[in-house]
């Protein structure tokens, strides 16, 4: 129980500080990776398709909460994009997924997928078009995601820190 | 039948989770200005914002900090600005007086820090360190020292949220300093621009852009912006107008709440208009 429900919602806060605000520090042009996505494609990867959609729901709601932006849309985005993470879920894969770099492909997938559905819920400018929200809603958030990925790579890989 | 639904539900169930959880999103999405859910974003925003305060004033000695020099510079233009201003003012008021005209000009400025920030290409938000308990109301204008940032959209008792102008949900009603030109301000995602302005009015590259006495959510004359672009559309009829904020939105930190609310007197006219029409 402790490692599948409380641990992520531990590891939640201090990820949501440093999203709200180390990120922006870094973010280029306004395109910035999305750490609690990480952990959440993470912790599907480990456990499965049915537990990523419910941790991405209910991580999507703090961070609705705590980011000030409107209840729902990361919700949404992260309950589709678990949901879609959760694909790649495979018992007898769990550290080829999650301990090499098929995890950053992964993460770049599915977070370009997050970042996509975020915009397209939340805009609510009929003058944005698709290719501007594919390409800079969309992939390269979720590429610049990915890099966020590469430490988890490097350092979780044998020592279980997570 | 009951096996059947049973054996459907743990066949099924990632799928039957994905839908329950996405109408439940969606819905509260739907919902996310009602009442109940400010309140709960709120109560959210009061705890965890202070957790980012810290973290912030943590952070903070990472961030650009600007040089006395720069600052003895901006000074020393502030005060010939400000004396030129000064000439100006007297002269205004003594025409004002003569036309009986009423001075709406000063608002009071309440000091703000950016604690932290929602950075998207679209959904550009802040929050920053006061609130209703230093009288912040939800409407204010905020501004920087170059000027306007947003409009203050939440309110907890010592946080708020801002909804800067990277954000594409807001819409400002805005003039061109030198010809009057009106026109809506907004966010494409990467510029802000002022779309179907007539190519017969006079818009020049440099003109200065501020909001305008139509707007119904900002006091006029506050500075936002410089002309950069004009383009036409295809049949050569209208303008598309890009803007270059005179603040770096992304990297304020120090922010000034002006202390007004859109005039309730102007809305219930313009509500009596409507109804009229």
């Amino acid at each position: 129980m402790f490692d599948n429900i409380i641990k992520p919602v531990l590891i939640f806060i201090p990820l949501a500080l440093i999203q709200l605000t180390v990120i922006p520090m870094i973010s280029i042009a306004g395109i910035a990776p999305n750490l609690i996505f990480v952990l959440i494609a993470f912790y599907t990867l480990k456990n499965g398709q049915a537990y990523g959609i419910i941790l991405g729901f209910f991580l999507g709601f703090l961070l609705d909460l705590f980011s000030g932006g409107l209840i729902g849309a990361f919700m949404f985005s992260f309950t589709i994009s678990a949901f879609i993470a959760g694909y790649f879920y495979n018992e007898n894969k769990i550290e080829l997924n999650t301990e090499t770099f098929f995890f950053l492909l992964i993460i770049f997938i599915c977070g370009s997928l997050n970042a996509f559905i975020y915009a397209a819920v939340s805009n609510s400018n009929p003058d944005i078009n698709l290719f501007f929200l594919i390409l800079e809603e969309g992939l390269l958030p979720g590429l610049y995601t990915s890099l966020f990925g590469l430490p988890m790579v490097i350092f979780t890989s044998k020592k279980g820190i997570l | 039948m009951l096996k059947f639904l049973r054996r459907l539900a743990a066949d099924y169930k990632e799928y039957i989770l994905l839908i329950i959880l996405s109408v439940i999103s969606l819905t509260l999405l739907s919902k996310s200005e009602k009442p109940q859910a400010k309140h709960l974003k709120t109560f959210a925003l009061g705890n965890f914002a202070l957790l980012s305060e810290i973290t912030n004033s943590l952070t903070s000695i990472f961030k650009r900090d600007i040089s006395l020099d720069e600052l003895k510079h901006e000074n020393a233009q502030l005060m010939l600005e400000v004396n030129r201003m000064r000439k100006l003012r007297s002269e205004n008021d003594e025409l004002r007086e003569m036309i009986a005209f009423r001075d709406t000009s000063r608002y009071p400025l309440i000091p703000a820090k950016v604690i932290s920030k929602l950075v998207t290409k679209t959904q550009g938000n802040f929050i920053i360190n006061r609130g209703s308990s230093d009288e912040i109301k939800k409407g204010m204008p905020v501004l920087s020292e170059k000027g306007l940032i947003g409009l203050i959209m939440d309110v907890a008792d010592n946080y708020s949220v801002v909804r800067t102008l990277n954000n594409s949900n807001l819409n400002i009603a805005v003039t061109l300093q030198r010809t009057n030109v009106d026109g809506i301000l907004s966010y494409d995602g990467k510029n802000l621009v002022i779309k179907d302005i007539p190519t017969t009015y006079d818009v020049q590259v440099g003109d200065r852009v501020e909001t305008s006495d139509f707007s119904s959510l900002f006091p006029p004359a506050i500075p936002i912006g410089v002309v950069v672009k004009k383009e036409s559309n295809v049949l050569g009829l209208l303008h598309i107008i890009t803007i270059t904020p005179f603040a770096d939105i992304p990297a304020e930190n120090d922010l000034f709440v002006l202390k007004v609310l859109p005039s309730k007197q102007i809305n219930d006219l313009e509500m009596n208009l409507l109804k009229q029409n």
